[in-house]
């Protein structure tokens, strides 16, 4: 019977691997294919490598930028939560709701609006304002230790902040630029080939240190002492986890937009699933949240055509369902 | 390990250590009791370098524990704390395996020697057949063994407990005690814990501290240094010090 648990278990997380790698490379080629124009597979394939399809011309330039941008922007919100989950021992931290994609979200906006020739340079500001954030409030919940509960109210209180001076920002200017809207908001209509370039860079990045930190995450999850008894240098841990949750955070904001939610969304499904070794969670959770925003995503913008419905509210209403019945399915919550 | 003129404070206005000055002497066990509040939890941090001392030192084979590196530090010294947590998922032998860390680098996979001592830990312990479970399986006894297992596999001359025996019911509480005499006895392990229970101290020690208001009252050999004034004088309560054949040296407490 022993057996068979430990099989079972092997068998889940192999399961759910494969399950979400094959539904995403499904939903990936099933969404490039369809909208306000179909192709079928072969005139795809056969549009881009020849250039000569009209069609497929129109979507390798609308269309597969913003498929890119869900998939390289879902990735880097679930790890970031992961990291950020991690980093502050608690299973609440999202950084949508600590408040690092509205620090991100503000200082694209500010430079956006007060500094347009620097343009090129808003990944940079984002990081540094997602920092910013992110240092507020650990250092202004730590009190000989990071209490939960503190940590999130204060996380909610520099992420109203935050929101609010981008959007004063916002409404000061008028109807100031197209790619302001574009940081404040989440849908991922009108995206070019240099964001993707943006996303993908550093967002690999991001992706490939934090399989490089799986067992600092690992070790984060025993109390501070047992660690530093092991000698483990938790403070040395905890900065490069973070820096690297910033990153992956704010560079998914400023291309994306704000997707609250997903942070604390997608790892949580990813521990139900296969468990809580980082090893596991982290590219699960990579995986998983592709794949989420991009079905967000596809259907938001074929459901109701021409229209679109931004793929964060598709996101919110599929995803809040589905994690109520997961934890109602399951009494293992962050392992405690 | 030689503690020299230790003293410690958690906020600057009240010292928690006050010119603590002693010994701890290799292949014993060293028994810290003493009333709450007394700074024996805290002389146990500062033997085990979780807390620094504002003055004095405390010596390993004659180097201050502040100079160590913290992976030397965990290959000669290592902690079981009261509270531990870790992800209830997890088995008994990962994390048993944790205590291989101060032997690894960033990269550096499982060798041939951490698995030895895994599996001496695991059987030490005797949670051999444990060893695939889900910690959250395990009773608190069971939970118990394995944080000491964890210890155990770093491989340390020393090994510190914090209260070990709380929150066990007392069939626990005596199996943890025969482990670690067991460890102290077949290993040579130098054990260092705190107790609350008199009579588990008198009964599983080799040296007892005696600690009051930051300072050390006593030390010695249990039967040595327990005397009814001795317990009066420190908690406040009547005893009665018996000495039986059969039960050794134990105190009644008849009062107050």
């Amino acid at each position: 019977m022993k057996a068979g648990k430990i099989m079972s278990g092997i068998n889940r997380k192999t399961i759910s691997f494969i399950v979400v790698a094959l539904l995403l490379a499904i939903v990936f080629v099933q969404s490039a294919l369809t909208g306000s124009i179909s192709v079928t597979p072969f005139e795809l394939i056969h549009g881009l490598l020849t250039r000569t399809n009209d069609d497929v011309a129109i979507i390798k330039d609308l269309r597969l930028p913003r498929i890119l941008i869900a998939v390289f922007a879902g990735a880097a919100l679930s790890v970031a939560g992961v990291l950020l989950q991690a980093v502050m021992r608690n299973p609440l931290a999202d950084p949508g709701i600590i408040g690092v994609s509205a620090g991100a979200s503000f200082m694209s906006v500010l430079v956006i609006a007060m500094f347009p020739t620097l343009f090129f340079f808003v990944p940079l500001f984002a990081f540094i304002g997602g920092a910013l954030a992110f240092f507020l409030v650990y250092s202004l919940s730590w009190k000989s230790g990071l209490d939960p509960l503190r940590m999130i109210l204060i996380g909610i209180a520099v992420n109203a902040l935050f929101t609010g001076l981008g959007q004063a920002i916002g409404f000061s200017g008028g109807g100031l630029t197209q790619s302001m809207s574009q940081v404040t908001t989440s849908t991922l209509t009108m995206k070019k080939w240099s964001e993707v370039e943006v996303v993908a860079l550093y967002g690999s990045i991001g992706l490939v240190l934090s399989f490089f930190v799986t067992r600092w995450c690992n070790y984060l999850s025993l109390e501070d002492r047992t660690a530093k008894s092991l000698g483990v240098n938790v403070n040395l841990a905890r900065f490069v986890i973070s820096i690297i949750a910033v990153l992956l955070a704010s560079i998914a904001t400023t291309v994306a937009g704000m997707f609250a939610f997903v942070g604390l969304l997608v790892p949580h499904i990813g521990r139900t699933l296969v468990g809580n070794d980082h090893k596991v969670l982290i590219p699960f959770s990579a995986l998983a949240g592709a794949l989420l925003i991009l079905v967000a995503d596809t259907l938001g913008r074929t459901l109701i055509a021409p229209n679109e419905i931004p793929a964060s509210i598709i996101m919110a209403v599929i995803g809040g369902p589905f994690l109520i019945f997961l934890l109602r399915k399951s009494d293992r919550i962050y392992g405690h | 390990m030689d503690i020299k003129e230790v003293t410690f404070s958690y906020d600057k206005k009240r010292d928690t250590l006050r010119g603590i000055d002693s010994t701890i002497e290799i292949g014993k066990v060293t028994t810290i009791i003493g009333p709450n509040g007394c700074g024996k939890s805290t002389l146990l941090g500062v033997l085990s370098n979780h807390y620094q001392p504002q003055n004095g030192a405390v010596l390993l084979d004659g180097k201050s524990l502040g100079d160590f590196k913290p992976k030397e530090l965990a290959k000669r010294l290592a902690v079981v704390h009261q509270q531990n947590n870790a992800p209830s998922d997890m088995t008994v032998e990962k994390l048993t395996a944790y205590g291989r860390i101060p032997y690894k680098n960033f990269f550096s996979s499982t060798t041939d020697e951490d698995e030895e001592a895994i599996e001496w830990a695991l059987a030490s312990t005797n949670l051999l057949d444990k060893r695939s479970m889900p910690i959250d399986s395990l009773s608190g006894g069971q939970m118990q063994r394995v944080w000491i297992a964890m210890a155990l596999t770093q491989k340390t001359p020393y090994l510190f407990l914090d209260e070990p025996t709380t929150y066990l019911d007392i069939f626990y509480q005596y199996e943890l005690l025969e482990l670690i005499r067991s460890l102290n006895k077949q290993h040579g392990i130098s054990i260092v814990m705190v107790l609350h229970d008199i009579n588990q101290a008198i009964k599983y020690s080799d040296v007892i501290i005696v600690m009051k208001d930051g300072r050390i009252a006593a030390k010695g050999k249990p039967e040595d240094i327990i005397t009814a004034d001795l317990i009066r004088d420190i908690y406040g309560v009547n005893v009665v010090v018996k000495h039986d054949k059969d039960a050794g040296t134990y105190i009644v407490p008849v009062g107050i």
